[in-house]
């Protein structure tokens, strides 16, 4: 018989009426590498924070090493072995890794003293183990982001964890680094260590996994191995339909220039210089793609295109027209539309109505019948086009849209740009963390757009979304752009990925 | 006007409640009042019959409704956008002082001097808000300090001017010292006769009431609005937001004046230096009660006026402390602000934990 090391039966999670999670059993084995894919809101996360103590489950029961374990906190969890890292790092900025790794799981000696030495000596044992070469003394805030992550995962196994849960480990690597991370998956598993991988990447998923769990809508839709799936047969599975994947695009004409950035420098709010000397332009109907490792000075260079960071020097025209010093309002007005990354924090108001929301930005450029009042015909009729055309699955417009998902709180986002007949779109990250279902739907309405003459700006940390729409693909690397490519069918991840990590660049 | 009547769930929810809250406020008045070797009964029956037992109870209530009213609304504006103005109560003692020199130095048809006395408050009390403003938009200084100093400034400085006004030599009756009686053209008339109720509180449901259109109806409201839910969002969607700030503060002001103008024209006829006692302070508390919502803060106004009345009427005929009263409006902030809904959940999370347990021990 296998050696099964963690087995979940008949569990269920209810948030009120709403259904998370219904009778999921699924099997663990030791030593393996088990991904759970599913749409966003399928209940991967819900499952993973059961097992690992975060929430209680409704019903049903879990076993580690076949022994029926009840779990109150995360800690209980740790107790039995299971560890979690999260998306979002849990370090503090300040402290040197070593200290972030004994936070919570402290040495002592007499009681009241930390022992440095020995967790030290602990920690280098575990790094020298299972082959992570993190330096224990550096700040955490001096760290990229990879590193980062073999922090996190070293921190897991140092409070002695046999199962460790990765959440979307990959969304911030560059294909570079998440070459890196599954090599640490595979030296692991080798090791003895069992490793359960959430993610949205089917490619991934068939490169690393030995077993595959794929959720819809709170239950288990399939079980099976890399060997008998596909990525077409899990997309299936996960959305219940086929998926494309493969956006068609078709040949168009392409304008003259309708944003022209010439020597763009920008300073983030600390003063550190972010963008340097950036010049690009982006034509009528043109997708222009913009990749780049996650800080390397996207973030303010939107910024300052939208009017809401003030560059240092430089020049930015559109339309003929010199904007650089414009606010966001006098940008609405032109006809610029934004879709931001943040989409909760910049996004939308949680608290107010979906149609409260899809009229930010429209009360500026289009103006209500009288600009002094709120017409509710014509708001109502906006706010149901943006629903009808994304598909937004909402009660109604005067719906809450802090109480809907994920993805759809993203499609009103976008939809609420895409509605507004802009001339120009700046779009950042617009499938950040949702379905597959969603970021087709996304994708398709991005180069129906373009096709219908309105040039897109698409900045995106996801590496293959930018390939995958960009017409050119703008590189940046440390506030420069280091590359200027035009996305043919020869142009490679692995090219890009050079770009992005400054080992390549084009000659000035 | 119409207001809807059928509350949803949500609403049915918020009205729960209050009446949670309102409940145990009386069950904690009830300990503190017993605590202090009275009646409880008799101290609440005193407070109905001081608030509601008699035309000149009514209209003391009504009398201390419209000012909470007023600064209610005056909260709400500031608070709804998140803007923390608290020197309501500094806006109101210019409106006040203002309204009452008008009222006595000009002669003016009734109507006309009447709206003129009400312009001016509102006025005084913008052009004092516009100094937290400036200093916010310009320097970055937190209004929450500077409106809060700001008060104590007005305090002084209208009790400086009332001076100035009367002459110096009247400060040996310092405790009397006050502008002169305004003209009869200013003062509004008396609702219910032989009571401290005038038409003012016509003039606080209406202020509330466009206040209310203001948010539903107006784009510029609906930038107030968002400019309070996100304004990180409503920056991105082309809000300008500084002139948005800017408006906030002078509207916020311009209300808080106007409660100056009304209490000088309505109850009082001239002015007397530190006259409001905390009234700017209860509208803060009743804009939090409120929830910042205009058509709420007229209800919960109301209740405030008819604790006041009812408190006075208490300390008459009973042995209990007026005070009491104030502690229970503050514990009624509180209750209020809590999170019911939270509380519950984590209630059945422990029960649910509970329940686990012992299924587990049963296992065993």
């Amino acid at each position: 018989m296998e050696d099964v090391i963690l087995e979940v039966k008949g569990m269920c999670k209810y948030f009120g009426s709403l259904v998370a999670n219904e009778d999921i059993n699924m099997t663990v084995k030791r030593a393996s590498v088990h991904s759970i894919i599913g749409e966003n809101g399928a209940g991967k996360s819900t499952l993973m924070n059961m097992i690992a103590g975060i929430y209680k489950p409704s019903k049903g029961e879990v076993f580690v090493n076949g022994k029926k374990v009840v779990f109150r906190n995360p800690n209980d969890a740790a107790k039995c072995g299971i560890g979690m890292v999260h998306q979002e790092f849990m370090l503090y900025p300040e402290l040197t890794v070593l200290e972030n790794l004994m936070m919570g799981f402290e040495t002592t000696r007499m009681g009241y003293f930390l022992d440095r030495k020995k967790a030290r000596k602990d920690i280098q044992e575990i790094c020298d183990k299972y082959k992570f070469s993190i330096p224990l003394d550096e700040k955490a805030q001096d760290l990229p982001v990879s590193l980062l992550q073999q922090v996190e995962i070293v921190k897991v196994l140092y409070k002695g964890a046999d199962i460790i849960i990765l959440d979307e480990p990959t969304a911030v690597l560059t294909p570079q680094g998440i070459e890196g991370l599954f090599d640490a998956i595979r030296y692991l598993t080798e090791h003895g260590k069992t490793v359960i991988l959430i993610t949205h990447k089917l490619k991934e998923v068939m490169e690393i996994s030995d077993y595959i769990t794929v959720l819809k809508n709170g239950r288990v839709t399939g079980n099976l191995t890399p060997a008998e799936a596909s990525e077409q047969l899990l997309a299936s599975l996960m959305v219940g339909r086929e998926v494309l994947f493969n956006t068609q695009k078709q040949e168009k004409e392409i304008g003259e220039d309708l944003l022209a950035v010439k020597d763009l420098t920008v300073k983030s709010d600390d003063g550190v210089v972010k963008v340097k000397n950036v010049s690009f332009s982006v034509k009528k109907g043109e997708i222009v793609g913009v990749a780049g490792v996650a800080g390397s000075g996207q973030g303010e260079l939107i910024e300052s295109l939208f009017g809401l960071r003030r560059p240092e020097s430089g020049e930015i025209r559109y339309k003929g027209e010199n904007i650089t010093h414009l606010s966001p309002r006098g940008h609405r007005v032109d006809r610029i539309g934004y879709v931001p990354q943040d989409r909760l924090g910049t996004g939308c108001a949680r608290d107010s109505s979906i149609l409260e929301n899809c009229i930010m930005g429209y009360h500026v450029a289009h103006k209500f019948k009288n600009p002094l009042l709120v017409n509710k015909k014509e708001a109502e009729g906006f706010s149901k086009q943006v629903v009808e055309d994304f598909s937004v699955k909402a009660e109604s417009v005067y719906t809450q849209i802090g109480t809907l998902s994920g993805g759809n709180i993203q499609k009103v986002v976008v939809g609420r740009e895409f509605c507004q007949e802009n001339d120009l779109l700046v779009v950042e990250d617009p499938t950040r963390g949702i379905d597959v279902g969603a970021i087709e739907f996304i994708w398709q309405k991005i180069i129906q757009i373009a096709e219908a003459g309105v040039s897109v700006l698409l900045v995106s940390h996801e590496l293959g979304e930018v390939m995958e729409l960009s017409d050119r693909i703008l590189v940046m690397y440390n506030g420069e752009i280091t590359g200027n490519l035009r996305n043919t069918d020869e142009l490679d991840e692995q090219t890009v990925g050079m770009y992005m990590l400054g080992g390549k660049r084009d000659e000035a | 006007m119409k207001l809807n009547l059928r509350l949803s769930t949500n609403g049915k929810l918020t009205v729960l409640k209050y009446l949670v809250a309102a409940l145990l406020v009386m069950i904690i008045g009830s300990i503190i009042i017993l605590s202090q070797g009275n009646s409880p009964a008799e101290a609440f029956k005193a407070l109905g019959v001081g608030a509601f037992g008699s035309v000149s109870a009514i209209g003391t209530t009504i009398r201390w409704a419209t000012p909470s009213i007023i600064t209610g609304i005056s909260a709400v504006i500031a608070f709804k956008s998140g803007i923390w103005n608290v020197g309501i109560e500094g806006q109101m003692y210019f409106g006040a002082f203002v309204s009452a020199v008008v009222g006595y130095q000009l002669l003016m048809p009734r109507g006309v001097h009447i709206v003129v006395c009400l312009l001016v408050a509102g006025l005084s009390g913008m052009i004092f808000s516009f100094i937290p403003a400036i200093l916010k938009l310009l320097l970055d200084v937190n209004e929450l300090i500077s409106t809060l100093m700001l008060n104590y400034a007005a305090l002084l400085f209208t009790e400086y001017l009332t001076f100035k006004y009367m002459g110096f030599d009247a400060s040996e009756l310092a405790d009397a010292i006050a502008t002169p009686d305004m003209q009869p053209t200013a003062r509004l008339s008396v609702l219910l006769p032989r009571t401290s109720a005038t038409t003012a509180i016509f003039i606080a449901i209406g202020i509330a009431i466009l206040v209310h259109l203001l948010y539903k109806y107006t784009v510029k409201g609906y930038e107030l609005k968002m400019v309070g839910e996100n304004l990180k969002f409503s920056k991105f969607g082309g809000v300008n937001y500084k002139s948005t700030f800017l408006t906030i503060f002078l509207l916020s002001g311009f209300i808080a004046g106007m409660c100056g103008g009304t209490e000088m024209m309505g109850t009082f006829g001239k002015f007397r230096p530190g006259f409001a006692t905390n009234l700017g302070w209860d509208g803060v508390m009743i804009a939090s009660i409120a929830k910042n919502n205009p058509i709420a803060v007229i209800f919960i106004s109301f209740i405030w006026g008819a604790l006041k009345s009812g408190s006075f009427h208490m300390e008459r005929v009973t042995e209990t402390n007026r005070l009491v009263i104030s502690v229970l409006q503050a514990l009624f902030v509180l209750l209020v602000a809590i999170d019911y809904e939270a509380l519950y959940k984590w209630f059945c999370d422990q029960k649910q934990l509970r329940m686990l347990r012992k299924q587990e021990s049963g296992v065993q």
